[in-house]
């Protein structure tokens, strides 16, 4: 157990299309602004930041603390897209426990516009632009569109599997103000929408959206009175797990999730909701796997038994496919944010009673064949 | 276009590696060699039928290939190759092809 927690989260609007004036920048703001009223921290009291973001260059850390009027003495810039978020939040935990800054920032966000996040997508990496862009691969639609063809064929899944995902987080999104698709889908509207990068079609994808998140780690009695903090019990990171030699069927979550259940003293059937990475549903079915939650791994029963008749709470506030990806960073950072208001109790509409334990996830940065980068960590409520 | 694609080979352990690293994954060797793999056989296939930020995108067929002897590939298909098939492979500067091969 870590001794700081999270006592606050903040989030700007997301949007498909920024409007003239609206910037990277902006929504960071934004969000950082609500993530501090929400901590009831004042911007003098900020020390520490950690940014992740695709757009924020030329601009770096040091210019956004510039920008955001902050004098800091702990700073860091990401770059593990998908587990930005939850690799910065263990930096900031050991950053707050060892005395480097007794309240930090972490941040993520993006405004890439289509454009933006098409060019990005051919220039991820050297192996991408060289490899695979020329190809006209379609960016990770195209990489995860054969890494959902392998998982189909090895564990007998049909399309409709996949859509039970997307049904119900389309159902929790309707209770989300901020997701950007909040009507409900059926299972014909999914099964009959355009193909992308077969077999995955249009809801199959993550939708980018421009947008920021940003949460506050501090110590316990930092927190505002009357709310309770958020505990960290476990965080465990994976970084390049196999060299890009397996399937990617698996994440590098299946490197640690062991070892992350026996340090949180918990096991998955303790957890109470569960926000994990959904850039593609066949990846959130691989997290889902590999941290232990899948009976007998059998990946068809799970999405129509435990996804399809909602007997768990996964993605409450629509994740990534429904509320929008504002970029890797903020669309992970959005997984611990609203673990973080379950766990509160803040939750709204989509409250889960009582809920008491989270599980929330990163995973990212598409090497070649899938992406090497995994995290997750076990959230409480504090006293 | 050439026939056939370089991939890299350790000289310590012999580990079939594309596309290069620093150092073998395997063994942390220094020296490479390069080596051709000439066909594969195609386990999964894509359609990318969209493309963010483009339009009046022509549907492209992209493939994951087991190479003979070699390692996984990501390549591009330039017919109507289906999953089983035997391809043969060809390179375009880093870009990595493959059509059914010739009877």
């Amino acid at each position: 157990m870590y001794s700081a927690a999270i006592i606050g989260a903040g989030q700007s609007a997301y949007t498909r299309r920024p409007a003239p004036g609206q910037s990277t920048h902006t929504f960071i703001r934004d969000a950082v602004v609500a993530a501090l009223r929400d901590a009831e921290i004042d911007a003098r009291d900020v020390h520490g930041m950690a940014v992740a973001s695709f757009s924020l260059a030329p601009d770096t850390a040091v210019d956004l603390a510039w920008k955001l009027g902050l004098s800091l003495r702990w700073l860091l810039q990401d770059t593990n897209g998908g587990s930005s978020a939850m690799n910065m939040l263990g930096h900031a935990l050991r950053g707050v426990d060892s005395g480097a800054a007794d309240v930090i920032l972490v941040i993520g966000g993006d405004a890439t516009g289509l454009a933006g996040y098409g060019k990005i997508a051919a220039n991820y990496n050297i192996a991408t632009r060289d490899h695979l862009a020329p190809l006209g691969h379609g960016g990770p639609n195209g990489v995860y569109a054969l890494v959902a063809s392998r998982q189909m064929k090895k564990y007998g899944l049909a399309k409709s599997d996949y859509g039970h995902i997307a049904i119900a987080q389309r159902a929790w999104a309707a209770k989300n103000p901020f997701a950007v698709y909040r009507t409900p889908l059926t299972m014909e509207e999914y099964l009959a929408a355009p193909m992308v990068a077969d077999p995955l079609s249009r809801y199959d994808c993550v939708p980018v959206v421009a947008g920021a998140q940003a949460i506050v780690i501090a110590h316990p009695d930092r927190a505002p009175r009357g709310r309770p903090p958020v505990r960290v019990r476990a965080h465990r990171a994976s970084f390049n797990y196999d060299n890009q030699a397996g399937d990617g069927l698996q994440t590098g979550i299946s490197t640690f999730a062991s070892d992350l259940w026996q340090r949180a003293g918990v096991a998955p059937r303790d957890v109470d909701v569960a926000s994990i990475y959904d850039d593609y549903p066949s990846m959130a079915l691989a997290q889902l796997d590999d941290l232990g939650f899948i009976p007998d791994h059998d990946l068809a029963r799970f999405c129509r038994r435990d996804i399809g008749e909602q007997r768990r709470p996964i993605n409450t506030w629509g994740g990534m496919l429904s509320a929008g990806q504002p970029g890797g960073p903020a669309g992970g950072l959005n997984a611990i944010s609203e673990a973080v208001l379950q766990l509160q109790g803040r939750a709204g509409e989509r409250q889960v009673a009582n809920a008491r334990l989270a599980v929330a996830t990163g995973y990212g940065m598409t090497m070649y064949r899938y992406g090497g980068t995994a995290a997750a960590t076990i959230l409480e409520r504090g006293e | 276009m050439s026939t056939g694609v370089t991939i890299f080979r350790c000289k310590g352990c012999g580990a079939a590696l594309f596309p290069q690293r620093l150092l073998c994954p395997s063994c942390h060797g220094t020296a490479f060699d390069e080596a051709q793999v000439h066909e594969g056989v195609v386990e999964e296939i894509a359609v990318i039928r969209h493309m963010i930020g483009q339009e009046n995108w022509q549907p492209r067929r992209i493939a994951n290939v087991r190479t003979t002897g070699g390692p996984m590939l990501t390549v591009g298909l330039r017919d109507e190759a289906a999953e089983g098939a035997l391809i043969e492979l060809f390179q375009e500067e880093g870009a990595l092809f493959g059509q059914a091969k010739s009877a």
